[in-house]
């Protein structure tokens, strides 16, 4: 038989450039290629596409990016996650078999700036809520249920919170505790 | 950087020491990165599917066992990567105006392309014009060097899909190259179809 009836099927075609071919079905398709030059050039394609990717080099990732990855576990939100299994230790969080070290990732560039931001979260969750009451008493029925959506709600969008978007949350605090503590000028500002 | 020092004990049973936090980055993050900006074709796409990836496996360390950690951050990049196609696919569907501000022109030049990622930048470019279905297959195998049953396995699809879409894939790869190989005579094309 010198003419084959039928060409290797596109996925046979495939897995032979891969290596994916078992051993008879290999022998089979090289017996075919050996007398179809049609074959054997689509062949040919799929080994230079491959080759064409594989002159693929390392990429280096870029320092800010290993950064953010460094600090994920410190940035990370968590509680709407799934870290049922975590527990915190003396040195460190464990998840399961896992241990995440609560050292930071990098020496802070301004030691008192996250207590001061903690402190700050603290006193703007007081202001916060006594913004609330005040609204609560000072606004209309009608205004109060258009601006205070209902306790649900609000839990629901701080859980689905990323990271990123919690830039978003911390000018007006700051601006609350500007204004509460009353900083005088030329202060950590 | 103070190296930071695992916390627990190896594990008594295998001797597997539980990695840091630190050593899950370090040992992973280039190939993530690698794998995200292939199949984004650009810096910010990758970064952000990278640093989702690592959020991803920090939430769910607990459910991790040990020895399927590259399988499962294939599985969660490529995920998100197909998520973020299909999200924006229904974007430009939605809202046709606000494709204007997508077209080229403030893409970067081939040669900042190079050396933020040390692919032919012609190569890089003839992968994002495949199909995201046809680019995962064809980057997990010959990027990453998955067999065909991880690549399975990984994108939730048939053997037999996966076949076709390598196949199809690097048909149309090929194609997009032709010109980058000037020794093969071009009735070749021809011959293939």
């Amino acid at each position: 038989m010198s003419i084959p009836e039928s060409h290797l099927a596109q996925e046979a075609i495939a897995a032979l450039v891969d290596g994916e071919l078992s051993g008879g079905a290999a022998n089979r398709a090289a017996r075919h290629l050996t007398g179809c030059t049609q074959c054997r050039l689509a062949v040919q394609a799929q080994r230079e596409a491959k080759a064409a990717l594989q002159r693929d080099a390392d990429v280096a990732v870029p320092g800010a990016l290993l950064s953010r990855l460094n600090a994920i576990p410190f940035t990370a939100d968590v509680s709407g996650g799934g870290l049922g299994g975590l527990s915190a230790a003396a040195g460190g969080l464990t998840a399961g078999s896992w241990a995440i070290p609560l050292a930071p990732p990098e020496p802070p560039a301004r030691p008192g700036h996250a207590r001061w931001l903690r402190r700050g979260m603290t006193g703007a969750l007081a202001g916060l809520g006594l913004g609330v009451a005040v609204l609560a008493v000072g606004l209309p029925a009608a205004e109060r249920t258009k601006d205070v959506p209902p306790p649900g709600s609000v839990a629901g969008a701080v859980r689905e919170t990323l990271p990123t978007e919690r830039t978003d949350v911390v000018p007006p605090v700051v601006r609350t505790i500007n204004a509460v503590t009353a900083l005088p000028p030329g202060g950590p500002n | 950087m103070p190296e930071a020092a695992p916390v627990l004990p190896a594990d008594a049973a295998d001797g597997w020491v539980a990695p840091t936090w630190d050593q899950v980055v370090r040992e992973h993050s280039a190939r993530v990165y690698r794998l995200a900006y292939r199949l984004s074709g650009n810096q910010q796409d990758a970064e952000d599917l990278t640093q989702e990836t690592f959020v991803r496996v920090f939430r769910s360390l607990a459910d991790f066992s040990p020895g399927t950690f590259e399988g499962w951050l294939h599985r969660i990049t490529t995920n998100l990567f197909l998520d973020m196609v299909r999200r924006r696919q229904r974007i430009r569907f939605d809202a046709l105006p606000e494709d204007t501000e997508r077209l080229p022109g403030s893409a970067p030049s081939p040669e900042q392309v190079y050396a933020d990622t040390h692919l032919d930048p012609q190569v890089q470019a003839a992968l994002d014009a495949l199909s995201p279905e046809f680019r995962v297959a064809v980057v997990l195998c010959d990027i990453e060097g998955l067999t065909y049953e991880e690549i399975a396995a990984t994108l939730g699809i048939k053997l037999g899909t996966v076949r076709s879409r390598i196949h199809r894939g690097r048909v149309q790869l090929r194609e997009a190259l032709a010109h980058l190989a000037p020794r093969r005579p071009a009735a070749a094309e021809e011959v293939i179809r």
